[in-house]
Order: structure tokens, then sequence, then C-alpha cells
């Protein structure tokens, strides 16, 4: 018992601030950008991406970056000739379903408190372990009255992840139907933005937008976790 | 044993049935005709102690007119490799069934089915594996005139469980989606009051045809998608895929790339064995462990920050060597770091393993026997708690593994606490292998071009993954490309030996089974 009490005084507390304190990103690889005054136009990055996320802006002729297929894996970075690609550090890149403003209502009623249901409907785990992080104690999302349950009966948002596989259509719509309205549906990650990496194949959708309406997407390969956070927070619209 | 004498004693015994045989390196390649490949498999296994590690099929017949099963078994103590080839007729679409002999190639003999529509002749159970109900018959996607991306329309078949009969029995359906943050699977518990009499699990709800996309694709690009096959064995998954092309390309990796692999893998076990451990308290409803726990595994996602910036290790590998140079200049901030993880863990396994309660709950829980462990080739921590010493690193050693101090702990009782204490003492190997790696490694460079691959070229490449053997075959075909890409990773095997070791054991204290080996679904489904 003096052990577990002497922890507990050790580590009070590790939570970090965020995001009400900026965090530290200068470690973090983030969001790829091209600079257009570097840019030849050679095309080796639009060849090279492994996701296809690259593709020549129909106006400029300068290639642009599409977040939700982007799977940041730095390539574009490395083979850039003229060093026009490059990684930037800004994670938070979630943003919202365009006209979707009407439900400002329904955010301010999720405002208090929000339930969650997690759905894997396809991913590598990776952006699972991501949410998981969510309620480690550094991120610690129970502080802003979010809470994971177990049934989506419960829930007011799905975080849904994964590309949306064949095997997963129907449990994914189901979960969809078993959850009360009002109710948000967020994407995490490139497979559930776009299908990522695994587009086009027998077994997947090209990501879970065409089986149900998603509110908030979030790119990433996996998103960070606080990248997670802000889009949640995104969602219910709570600073 | 060596490669040659195996050769001998192969061809000696089984004249009558070997085609051909070539040796090469530590690998044995014989080609064996389809009637006599279920007693040269079984003697294999019970004679000279292989286990079946892969079985899996090609589609030849575009160029060679037939399909080809092959068998790789490895020979564990003298670190041999052995791989059968046998020719299927594609106007009769059979082979022989070896599970009646070998347990453990019962699942991908039902892969082969799913995937390629070739009959498994005399298969005990010949139940769908990787389609379920809503697939059609006759969707073969792994034969190559199969295209990537048609869409089969949905059928609506009903999926049948195998059912226990008897007063009070009944069923208990869980998943796909669970009441957790973890991936998608469905269970079925059969019962008789509180003990678990069966369990069938319905995997594959996240088969994302991982297989059949690498088909065709870039050597670059494969990567890629190596990477993506599990989350949390991204590295692990990455050096099996560059091991192989590394093999087929006939390079040697620089000194200081091996060194860093080992760093990146050794991170990788850490954080994934922290994780599980954690989750094995939170199971048992010991909150303080749990999230003591996950502060210490959230410092070692601070490591992976300050080595590359990527939480789950991805873009850091290459084929030929690393990316970038990782750990210069860095040594000393990470030995710190490392050095607090290992004290920080010291500390609370001493509180963890020194509650009764905790006791209690994890000993003599969801015990795996050696036999079926034996059987079903269960590996990784999963195995080794249940008395199979055997990994990846001490029988096939890559990377630097070779001349790196470290031991393989083993356990022989299989319940949770065994597996527990196989992780736990994994993750102090784990933590001194990193330091190992960072004050003896040398300088120089990094990577090594690869140059052009010859095209039909085939390698394994095997990797002890945080679960544990990880088996990557890989074909290349013309201009860079892959021909085929077959991935087994240990959930693979481990998945049979949970269902076998809940067996027993009450509804409630399957969740801590399950944590205890901690099997990837992305990883088994593909």
């Amino acid at each position: 018992m003096f052990k577990v009490l002497k922890k507990i005084f050790q580590y009070p507390r590790v939570t970090q601030g965020y995001p009400k304190n900026p965090i530290d990103s200068s470690l973090f690889i983030g969001k790829p950008v091209i600079v257009e005054t570097n840019c030849t136009k050679c095309g080796v990055c639009i060849d090279r991406c492994p996701s296809a996320a690259i593709s020549y802006d129909s106006d400029s002729g300068i290639p642009v970056i599409n977040l939700n297929d982007c799977i940041f894996c730095t390539l574009c970075e490395e083979v850039c000739p003229t060093g026009a690609a490059t990684m930037t550090t800004e994670f938070e890149l979630a943003y919202e379903e365009l006209g979707k403003r009407v439900e400002k209502k329904i955010k301010k009623i999720f405002g208090r408190s929000l339930h969650i249901r997690e759905v894997d409907a396809g991913s590598c785990n990776g952006c699972d372990y991501e949410i998981n992080a969510l309620n480690n104690p550094f991120n610690d999302i129970e502080r802003f009255g979010i809470h994971f349950v177990a049934s989506p009966r419960h829930a007011d948002m799905l975080l849904v992840t994964g590309t949306g596989t064949r095997n997963m259509e129907l449990a994914l719509l189901k979960t969809y139907e078993a959850t009360p309205d009002p109710k948000l549906v967020v994407a995490v990650g490139a497979c559930a933005c776009s299908g990522g990496i695994f587009r086009d194949t027998y077994a997947t959708r090209d990501g879970i937008g065409s089986l149900v309406p998603v509110d908030v997407w979030i790119p990433g390969c996996p998103p960070r976790p606080q990248a997670i956070l802000h889009g949640i927070l995104k969602a219910i619209e709570k600073k | 044993m060596r490669i040659q004498d195996l050769q001998g004693k192969m061809e000696e015994q089984f004249r009558n049935h070997i085609i051909g045989s070539s040796p090469l390196r530590n690998e044995l390649y014989l080609e064996v005709d389809s009637s006599g490949i279920k007693e040269i498999c079984s003697s294999l296994e019970s004679e000279f102690g292989c286990s079946l590690i892969s079985l899996f099929a090609m589609d030849e017949r575009e160029n060679k007119g037939h399909f080809t099963i092959y068998y790789a078994f490895a020979e564990r103590s003298a670190g041999l490799l052995i791989v059968l080839t046998v020719t299927v007729d594609p106007s009769q679409g059979i082979f022989p069934s070896i599970s009646t002999k070998i347990p453990a190639a019962a699942l991908y003999e039902r892969e082969i089915q799913d995937l390629f529509g070739l009959h498994p002749l005399g298969h005990p159970g010949g139940k769908r594996l990787v389609f379920h109900g809503n697939w059609p018959e006759n969707c073969r996607p792994l034969r190559r005139d199969f295209p990537l991306s048609s869409r089969p329309a949905f059928a609506d078949e009903k999926m049948e469980f195998s059912t226990i009969n008897g007063e009070g029995v009944f069923e208990i359906p869980v998943g796909p989606v669970h009441a957790g943050i973890i991936e998608p699977g469905h269970f079925r518990f059969s019962l008789a009051g509180e003990p678990i009499l069966n369990l069938e699990a319905q995997l594959y709800f996240v088969h994302r045809g991982i297989e059949k996309l690498s088909e065709g694709k870039s050597i670059e690009k494969g990567f890629y998608i190596s990477e993506r096959i599990s989350g949390d064995e991204t590295f692990t998954n990455s050096l099996a895929y560059c091991q192989s092309i590394e093999k087929i390309a006939g390079i040697k990796v620089p000194d200081r790339a091996e060194y860093t692999r080992v760093l990146f893998a050794e991170l990788e076990r850490l954080t994934s064995h922290l994780g599980d451990l954690a989750g094995v308290c939170l199971d048992v409803a010991y909150g303080f462990a749990a999230y003591q726990i996950r502060m210490i595994r959230g410092w070692s996602y601070r490591v992976a920050d300050e080595l590359c910036g990527m939480r789950f290790l991805r873009s850091v590998n290459k084929p030929g060597g690393i990316r970038r140079d990782f750990v210069a200049g860095k040594e000393e901030s990470l030995i710190a770091l490392l050095k607090e993880i290992k004290k920080e863990l010291e500390d609370t396994v001493d509180i963890v393993m020194h509650n009764s309660q905790f006791i209690d709950r994890v000993e003599n829980t969801g015990i795996l026997s050696n036999r079926i462990a034996v059987d079903l080739n269960a590996s990784g921590p999963g195995g080794r708690a249940s008395g199979i010493p055997y990994d990846v690193r001490k029988s096939f050693p890559y990377a630097a593994y070779g001349s790196l101090d470290f031991q393989v702990p083993v356990q022989n009782d299989g319940d949770v606490s065994s597996r527990v204490k196989v992780k736990v003492a994994e993750c102090f190997q784990s933590i001194s292998l990193m330091i190992q790696v960072i004050e003896t490694m040398p300088t120089g460079e990094i990577k090594t071009e690869l140059g052009m691959l010859a095209p039909y070229q085939f390698a394994f490449g095997l990797t002890e993954s945080p679960r544990g053997e990880n088996v990557h075959f890989i074909m290349t075909g013309e201009n860079q490309t892959l021909l085929r890409y077959k991935v087994r990773t240990p959930s693979f095997c481990n998945w049979p030996a949970l269902c076998h070791a809940v067996k027993g054991n009450i509804v409630p204290d399957f969740p801590l089974i399950n944590k205890s080996f901690n099997l990837s679904y992305a990883g088994n489904d593909l």
C-alpha cells in the first residue's frame, strides 16, 4: 500500500493541457505541403505516391495533396528533387463536411457531455490504438465529459475507423441504425476518409462516406490522439 | 543438422515422391508429387521435428499451366527452412489435405479453398473461412484472372456455427462490434452454466484483400502496404518485407542500419507488451496498475517521437536499409529515457506481482497446454508461456540479433500469469537490447541501393513480431513488381490456440485471456 501511495504522490498529474495549452509538436510528422515557388511540376511525387494522393491542380498546374488520401508516408519529401514537397508539424487536420452547419443546435445539446461508440470498419488497428490512447493518463478525454460507451444505443457519436470492408458493411449500418438520433459520425484516418492505401479492392469501399453520412473527417495514418481529440471537439464545437 | 544432411536423408527416404530438390542458403526446396505430400509432411513433423509455418497456393496457370502449393516447414534448432511444392491440375482443382496429420494446416487449407477455389481432399471440416455469407460462390480473388476492383454481388447465406446440444446448454453471441475499443470479430460461446464448453471465432471482418492488392504493385508501394497489415506490428511486418526483398536482390544491408532496425523492432515490442500488460490489469479492474503502465507506455511513445516523429514507426524502414540516420546525436537522451522507463517498470511490476487479488485472477486462468500449443504452432509469448522455447531472433537471426546478447524467457504453465511473466521479462530484455544497440552501434552507411530485381525470384522473410513469428513470402514479377505476396502473421496461428485456452473458463475471464494473447484481427484477416 505504501508503494502505491508513493507512486500516487510521485506522479500526481501527467495529463497534458492540450488543447487549452498548445502542445510541443516540433518532433511530430504532420501535414505534407508542396511549396509552389520551388515546384518544377516534374511529377515525380505524383508517380511515386503510394496512395495516389497527389494530382495536378487543374488551374495552376501545381501538384496538390489530397489529405483524405494521404498516408503521411513522407515519400514525396524524400523523392522531390527541389525540396518543394515537405512535411510540416501541423497535425490538427480535422475538417467538417460542408453544408452541415445547420446542425449547430444539436452540437449545443451535446456540448455538456458526449458519449462515443467506436467502430472499426476495417482498419489496420493503428487508428484504434490511437483512439484508445485518448483514455490514457496523458490525454484523459473524460475531463471534457466525453465517454466511450459499450453500446451504440448509449452513444451520441460514432467514431469510425477503417475503409468499410465488405464483411463489416452490415455491422456498420446496423450500428448506425442502433444509434439514437440526433447523432454525429466522425471518420478517423486515411482509410475511413478515402480508403487510403486499401482503396478499390474487391473487399473494401473507398472510405465509409459511401455507407453512412459523415460529419467530420480526420485525416492521418494514423492521426495522433491529439488530432483525434481536436476532431471530436470540432464536431461538437466545444472549445 | 546441416541442410545437405537433411537433403540426403529426405531424398533417400522418399525417393519415389521427390521430383527435384535444391538447397539454397539455409533453405531446402523440394518438388514433390501430390500422392506423397501427406506422408512427407507428417514425417517432417514427427521424425525431423519440423513445424509447419506457412502453407499457401499460387496461381501459375499463365506461365506453367498449373497451381502450385507451397508447404513451408521450419527446423528450429538448426535454423533450417524446408519448402515443399506440389502442383495442382487446374482442370481437377483438388489437392490432398494434410490436416488430419498436421492440425495446424487446417486453417491454411480453408484459406486456399476460399481464395483459390481449390478443394482440400479429405479436410475434416471445410467451412468457409475468409468469406462470410455475403459472398457469392465462385468468388476466387487470388486467381490471376480475377480483377482487383471487381465487386461481386451480395449473397445472403447464413453462416453456420458448430453447436453443442444438451440440457441447459446455451449460446452467447458476441460481436463483431465489441464493447471496448478493439477490432471486429464475432465470438460464439457455448456454455452450460458459467464455464465455456466451446468457443468458435468468426474473423475476417477486416479482410481488405491485401494479398490481391499487392499483386502487380511496385516493390516500393508493396512496402507501404506491408506497413499497414497490422498497425501495432508495423515495423516487424515491414522488416519481414524488406528481408525478403533484400534476399532476392542479394544485397547486404549496412551494419548501422541493421542495428537501427533492432532498436525499432524492440521499441515496438516494448510498446506493444506494455499495452497488453495495462490491458490485463484493466480487465481485472486494477486501475492503479493499468494507468501506471499506460503512463510508461506513453513514455515509450515519446522514445518513438524522439527517434522518428512517428508513433507507429512508419516510414522508417526501406528495402536496402533505413530512411535516415535516426539515432545520431540522440544517444544520451534516448538512454536516459530508457533507463527511466526501466526503473518505473521495475517499481510497478514489483507492486503488481505482489498483489494477491491480481495473482488470484491470473493464475490458472486460460491454460493453453503445451500439446495444443505445439500442434497449432502457437508462437510468440503465447507459445513461450506454454513451454515452446522458440524465438525467430534466436533460430533465424536477422538484422543485428546474431551479435547481441539477450535471453528468451520461457514459462511452462500456459496460463494468463505465465503470459504476463513472459511479457514482463521480454519488456526488460527489449530495454536492455535497445541500450546495447545504442551503445555498440557502428558508424557508417545506412542504406544500400537495391538495384534491379530479377523476375520470378522468391524468398521468405522471417521476423519476430511482438506477437510471435512472422512469415512473409515474396515472388517478384517483371519490372520491379510483386507477383505474389503471402503474409502469415503470428495471429493466424494463435487465434485457434486462444479458442482452446478459454475452454472451461468463465465468460467474464474471456476478455482477460484474450488480452493476455492480444492477437491482431487485422493481421489475421489481411
